[in-house]
C-alpha cells in the first residue's frame, strides 16, 4: 500500500469528522398553502437561546432581522414556524441558526413545497405573501419574500404572431369598468401603451401588440393593470403563487422576428423579470438567438 | 464480514455512486464496510458516506492538496492493466495501475466489489487470493463496445460473482460472455424511501426527471403531451433535468404552442419531493439500463407511465398493475398510457397505492439482504474446498479459460491489447 493509502486507512474516521467539522445545520422547509413555512434544523450545538434568523439581503440595518424561536422537536431536531401572519418585507432572506448570539447559515435539506403547487388564496386577506425557501448558488438557505396589496396575478399567456394575450386575476382590489393595462418603457416610463381590459369577476384579460411596442426600438416594457382606470391603483403584473422561486428560466415563451425600417431586426416576446414580474423584451436579433 | 468496495470516484455525483453509498451503509449495519475510492477531487464527498462505512482514496487529484499526484510522471503514462475500451480509460495511468493493483493484492477483506468494468477487471486479476471477487455491472452488456466485450470476456472468468441491475442484463451476460463458474445473478439497485410523505394523487401534474439527453426522447414526451392537452388542458407537465438537449426541446415546446402546459424545470436535488408534486411520472426512454427513477417515482407514491424499454422498465412495473407499460417510440401509446391515468381518478389513486406497495422490494435493506446471503452463501460454499485452496483451484480455471480466449480472440484478428500483454505475465 502507499504512504497515502495508509494514512488514511489509519485514521478512518478522517472523513466522518472533517464532514462534522464542515457540515453547516441543516434545515429541512415545508411549506402550507396559506403561505407559512415550518423549518426542521438539524441541532447545531451550543448554548443559550436558539432562533431562526432571517435577515434581508439588502435591508439597511438589523432592525429588520426577523427571529424565530427554535424548539426541540420530537426527531431530536429543532423546529421554527414562520406563520404567513409574519410580515416578511419583499427580497431575499438569507437563513441562519443563532445560538447564543452566534448566527450560522443554514445549508438546504429537503425542500416540500408541494402545498405551493397551483396555489389559488380566497384573496380575502387582501394583500398576497409568498414565501420560497430556495437554495443559492453558494449552497446556502435563502428564502424570496414578495409582498403585494394588491396584486394582478398572471396565468396562462396566448401569443400568436405579434399579439401577447395575457390572462389574470386580481387579489385585494376589484375591477372596475374604467380597469385598462398598460406597458411602459422602462427607459422612458412617461411612454406608456394602453389596453383595454376585459372583466369577469376577478379574473381579466388583454392583448397588447409586439410590433407596436418594437416602434421604439430596443429596450423592454413592463406591464401594469390599473383596475380602476386612472383614479386607482398601478399593480405591476407578477407571477407569484406557486413553487418556483424564479420564473425566469422556467416560465419561457417564444419570441417573434420583426423586421423594422427605423431599428432593423428585433427579437420580441413576454418574460419574466428577476422578481417573477411580467415584461415584453425587444432586443436587436442576434445570429446566436437565431 | 468485511466487505471492501472499489469505486472510480467516490467524492462525486452520479447513479453509481449514490447506489453504492446506499447499498454500503446498509451492509454496514451488519458488516465491516469500506469504499475505496481511486480517486479523490474534493475533499468532502457530495453525498456523505454513513459514520459506520470507512471511506479512502488511491490518488489524490485536489490541486490544493500537499499530496497532489495529478502531475507525477506515472500519472502522465497511459495505463496497461485498466482495459484501453472502457470509457474511462483517460483518466487511468501507470499511477492507478500500481496503486489499484498494491490495494487489491493487501486487501484483508472477505469481498471486494468493483463497481464498474475496468475496475472489474483489475479486480479479477489482482486480488489477492482469499476474498471472494464480486464484480458490478451498473450498465449493461450491450451498452460496450465490441472491443470492451472481447476485453472483459478475457478476464471475466476470474471472478466469483458478476451481478447487473436487471434479469435481461444477465441472462445477456450469461448467453454472450461464457462466463463457467462466475455466479451471475441480478441484483436492482436500492432506492431508499424518500424522507418526505407520498404524494396524494391531487395534483394534475406528470413529472419527468432525468438527463436531457437523446436516449430519454422527452421530444416524444412532449409530442404526447400535446394530444393529453387537446383532451385535458388542466393537466401540466414538469421535465426536471439539465443537459444538451435542452435548447431543441425549448424549441419543440413553443413550436407546439405547449407553454403554458410544459415546462423544463432544470436540474433538482433532492429530487423526492418534486415527485411529490406530480400524480403520474412518465419515462419514455429508448434505453434504460435499470430505471432509478421509475423506482424513485413509485416510492413517492406515483404510478409511473414507461416505454417497455430495455432493459428495466418490464422488470419494474407490473404493468396494469403499479404502472403502465407502452410502446416504445410511440407518442399516441406514450399520450394513451398517461390519459388512462388522468381520466380515471380511481384507477390512478389504486395504482399509486400498488406503487407505493411493490416499490419497497427497492429498499436498501431488502437489497442488502440479497447481496449479504449471496456472500455467505459463496463463502460458505468457498470454504468447503477449504479456504485459500478454493482460490487457487478458480484462479488456475480463469487463467486457462483467459488464454483459451485470448487464442480464440486473436483468431479473430483483433488487435492484442496491453491487457493481455499484462495478463500473460500475471
Amino acid at each position: 500500500m502507499t504512504a497515502l493509502a495508509t494514512s488514511d486507512a489509519s485514521s478512518p474516521c478522517d472523513a466522518g469528522s472533517d464532514q462534522d467539522v464542515a457540515a453547516a445545520p441543516r434545515a429541512d422547509c415545508i411549506a402550507d398553502s396559506a403561505g407559512g413555512l415550518t423549518f426542521d434544523v438539524t441541532d447545531p450545538g451550543g448554548e443559550g437561546a436558539a432562533y431562526l434568523l432571517l435577515r434581508r439581503r439588502d435591508a439597511a440595518s438589523a432592525d429588520e432581522d426577523v427571529r424565530l424561536p427554535l424548539s426541540p422537536a420530537a426527531d431530536g431536531r429543532l423546529r421554527a414556524a414562520l406563520p404567513s401572519s409574519v410580515e416578511l418585507a419583499e427580497g431575499r432572506w438569507n437563513a441562519y441558526a443563532e445560538v447564543g448570539g452566534t448566527p450560522r447559515r443554514l445549508a438546504p435539506g429537503v425542500n416540500d413545497l408541494r402545498s405551493l403547487v397551483d396555489r389559488a388564496p380566497s384573496g380575502a386577506r387582501g394583500y398576497i405573501a409568498v414565501r420560497i425557501p430556495y437554495a443559492t448558488k453558494q449552497g446556502n438557505l435563502s428564502v424570496r419574500s414578495w409582498l403585494r396589496a394588491p396584486h394582478a396575478e398572471i396565468g396562462e399567456l396566448d401569443i400568436a404572431g405579434t399579439s401577447v394575450t395575457a390572462h389574470g386575476r386580481v387579489y385585494g382590489t376589484v375591477l372596475t369598468g374604467a380597469a385598462f393595462a398598460e406597458a411602459s418603457r422602462r427607459a422612458e416610463p412617461e411612454r406608456v401603451e394602453r389596453y383595454e381590459v376585459t372583466a369577469d369577476g376577478v379574473e381579466f384579460s388583454f392583448g397588447l401588440r409586439c410590433d407596436v411596442l418594437a416602434e421604439s426600438g430596443p429596450g423592454p416594457w413592463d406591464l401594469w393593470l390599473r383596475p380602476a382606470g386612472e383614479s386607482g391603483p398601478r399593480i405591476r403584473l407578477a407571477r407569484l403563487l406557486d413553487d418556483v422561486a424564479d420564473k425566469k428560466q422556467i416560465f419561457t415563451y417564444p419570441s417573434v422576428r420583426l423586421d423594422t425600417a427605423a431599428h432593423g431586426p428585433l427579437d420580441a416576446g413576454p418574460y419574466y423579470t428577476n422578481d417573477n414580474d411580467l415584461s415584453v423584451r425587444i432586443r436587436e436579433a442576434s445570429a446566436v438567438e437565431g | 464480514m468485511h466487505i471492501s468496495f472499489l469505486i472510480h470516484n467516490a467524492y462525486g455525483i452520479g447513479g453509481t455512486i449514490r447506489t453504492t453509498y446506499n447499498l454500503a451503509n446498509t451492509l454496514a449495519e451488519q458488516h465491516d464496510v469500506e469504499i475505496v475510492s481511486v480517486f479523490r477531487h474534493r475533499d468532502d464527498p457530495v453525498f456523505s458516506p454513513g459514520s459506520r462505512v470507512r471511506l479512502s482514496h488511491l490518488v489524490d487529484m485536489r490541486k490544493e492538496s500537499p499530496h497532489y499526484e495529478g502531475d507525477t510522471p506515472d500519472a502522465l503514462r497511459p495505463a496497461r492493466a485498466f482495459p484501453s475500451a472502457e470509457g474511462r480509460y483517460r483518466q487511468y495511468s501507470a499511477l492507478t495501475d500500481r496503486r489499484i493493483a498494491e490495494h487489491l493484492s493487501s486487501v484483508s477483506a472477505d469481498v471486494v466489489v468493483g463497481t464498474r468494468p475496468g475496475l472489474n477487471v483489475h479486480l479479477a486479476r489482482e486480488t489477492a487470493r482469499g476474498p471472494l471477487r464480486v464484480g458490478q455491472e451498473h450498465l449493461t452488456l450491450d451498452s460496450h463496445s465490441k472491443e470492451l466485450r472481447r476485453q472483459l470476456r478475457s478476464v471475466y472468468p476470474r471472478l466469483d460473482v458478476l451481478t447487473t441491475t436487471t434479469e435481461a442484463d444477465a441472462r445477456a451476460y450469461r448467453r454472450k460472455m461464457r462466463l463457467p463458474g462466475v455466479h451471475v445473478q441480478a441484483v436492482p439497485n436500492p432506492v431508499p424511501a424518500p424522507g418526505i410523505e407520498p404524494a396524494d394523487g391531487s395534483q394534475k401534474w406528470v413529472v419527468a426527471a432525468g438527463r436531457l439527453a437523446p436516449v430519454k426522447r422527452y421530444d416524444l414526451l412532449i409530442r404526447a403531451f400535446d394530444q393529453v392537452r387537446a383532451e385535458r388542458p388542466d393537466w401540466r407537465l414538469r421535465i426536471y433535468g439539465g443537459g444538451k438537449q435542452k435548447d431543441k426541446l425549448r424549441a419543440l415546446i413553443d413550436e407546439l404552442g405547449l407553454y403554458n402546459h410544459v415546462f423544463l424545470m432544470g436540474p433538482a436535488h433532492p429530487i423526492e419531493p418534486e415527485w411529490a408534486k406530480g400524480s403520474i411520472a412518465a419515462v419514455t426512454s429508448s434505453l434504460e439500463s435499470f430505471g432509478m427513477t421509475i423506482v424513485e417515482a413509485m416510492r413517492c407514491g406515483l404510478p409511473v407511465v414507461a416505454t417497455d424499454c430495455p432493459h428495466g422498465p418490464g422488470e419494474i412495473i407490473d404493468n396494469g398493475v403499479d404502472g403502465r407499460l407502452v410502446e416504445v417510440g410511440n407518442p399516441d401509446a406514450i399520450a394513451g398510457g398517461l390519459l388512462e391515468l388522468i381520466n380515471n381518478d380511481t384507477l390512478r389513486r389504486q395504482m399509486a397505492g400498488a406503487a407505493l406497495e411493490d416499490s419497497e422490494r427497492f429498499d436498501p435493506a431488502r437489497i442488502a439482504e440479497r447481496y449479504d446471503s449471496m456472500f455467505s452463501g459463496m463463502l460458505t460454499r468457498g470454504s468447503s474446498f477449504g479456504g485459500r485452496v478454493r482460490g487457487t483451484l478458480h484462479r488456475t480455471r480463469g487463467a486457462l479459460l483467459n488464454g483459451a480466449y485470448a487464442v480464440r480472440d486473436i483468431g479473430h484478428g483483433a488487435p492484442t491489447s496491453g491487457i493481455q500483454t499484462k495478463g500473460s505475465t500475471a
